[in-house]
């Protein structure tokens, strides 16, 4: 279960970026995770509802993103998705080893209320 | 408003493992984290290791449990200093978990730390703890499917130890589908088989570990 780590982390980060913009409120976090990473969402969703009480979080809402596993094929150099771990390649049949995608773990950006006057935010315009 | 942020979730103990690995630097031990499922024989290896490692090297064990000091007990029994950190029910150990133990260990006179992680397939993975190295072990009794199911513990290893293979006869484990499966995960993975119990290549994990421990300040770096 680290799922509830995630959460913390996510908000943690979020946190850090909404202070930096002077935001008044998260209201969504978007993050990517990569689906080795064998995360649940709904236990996220969970962990999520509880870390979030009390911060500038508290009434933001969680935009899962999963990526699927990504392999390159060594023979015609197309990128594909991994699918059921069929490592065959669509375009030419051929193997592929090594990933390319599918382990991220990232906040990737959220979506904040800036209150206009604040001089952070018209610095940023 | 949109802010693009673009940050690693697990930042914060990204740094407190850099900082664990900075002080490892310093101290020239190398630290090598250990990882598997519950019962993949993680233990059972370090018994049959440390007495190999030992004539040559100080050796300091950090023993990642749930509960109880059982594991903790064997090690101790081999002569090696070790501390026992329990988790309380966590999954996984982290780098915080880690720095509170080195307090424990007399860590200026090792030159190996072992720590021996959580038993469990997926979340200790998650985890860099700041060590130099990381092997993941794999038993013959829980199946060759399990690269395939747990693709994280394998990705990120800069060792895959196949063990309990004296078990290989009473068992479909198929060794060609499970190193197939690891190699398509990282191409360039080492495997070494060993069997725990009857001594069965440790001779070549003990040289792959010696191997690894010099030049120290030369070892690849696990974050990425």
């Amino acid at each position: 279960m680290h799922e509830f780590s995630i959460a913390q982390g996510l908000i943690e980060a979020a946190t850090a970026a909404a202070q930096q913009a002077g935001a008044r409120a998260v209201t969504i976090l978007r993050c990517r995770i990569g689906i080795i990473r064998q995360v649940d969402n709904s236990l996220l969703t969970d962990a999520f509802e509880l870390a979030r009480e009390g911060g500038l979080c508290s009434k933001a809402l969680l935009d899962i993103e999963k990526v699927p596993l990504r392999a390159q094929c060594t023979a015609c150099d197309e990128p594909f998705e991994v699918d059921d771990w069929n490592w065959r390649c669509p375009k030419c049949d051929g193997e592929s080893r090594g990933l390319v995608g599918g382990d991220e773990l990232e906040l990737v950006s959220i979506e904040a209320e800036v209150d206009d006057e604040d001089p952070r935010a018209a610095e940023r315009v | 408003m949109k802010i693009p942020v673009l940050r690693n979730v697990f930042e914060k103990n990204e740094y407190a493992a850099a900082h664990n690995r900075t002080f490892f630097d310093e101290q020239s031990v190398t630290c090598i984290n250990i990882l598997g499922g519950a019962g993949a024989g993680k233990t059972a290896l370090l018994e049959a290791l440390l007495p190999k490692l030992q004539p040559e090297l100080q050796v300091g064990v950090l023993e990642g449990d749930l509960a109880t000091t059982k594991d903790a007990t064997r090690i101790a029994n081999l002569g090696v200093p070790v501390v026992q950190l329990l988790t309380d029910g966590g999954c996984h150990l982290t780098a915080t978990l880690v720095k509170h133990g080195l307090g424990r260990l007399p860590l200026s006179e090792l030159d190996l730390l072992i720590v021996e992680n959580v038993g469990n397939p997926i979340c200790p993975a998650n985890f860099d703890l700041g060590e130099h190295l990381r092997i993941s072990v794999l038993s013959v009794a829980e199946g060759d499917d399990k690269p395939a199911k747990y693709p994280l513990l394998f990705k990120d290893s800069s060792l895959i130890v196949i063990s309990k293979c004296d078990l290989l006869e009473h068992t479909d484990f198929s060794m060609e589908s499970a190193a197939r499966d690891i190699r398509r995960l990282a191409p360039d993975m080492e495997i070494i088989e060993t069997a725990a119990r009857k001594g069965t290549g440790i001779d070549r994990l003990s040289d792959w570990v010696t191997s690894k421990l010099l030049p120290r300040h030369n070892e690849g770096d696990l974050a990425q």
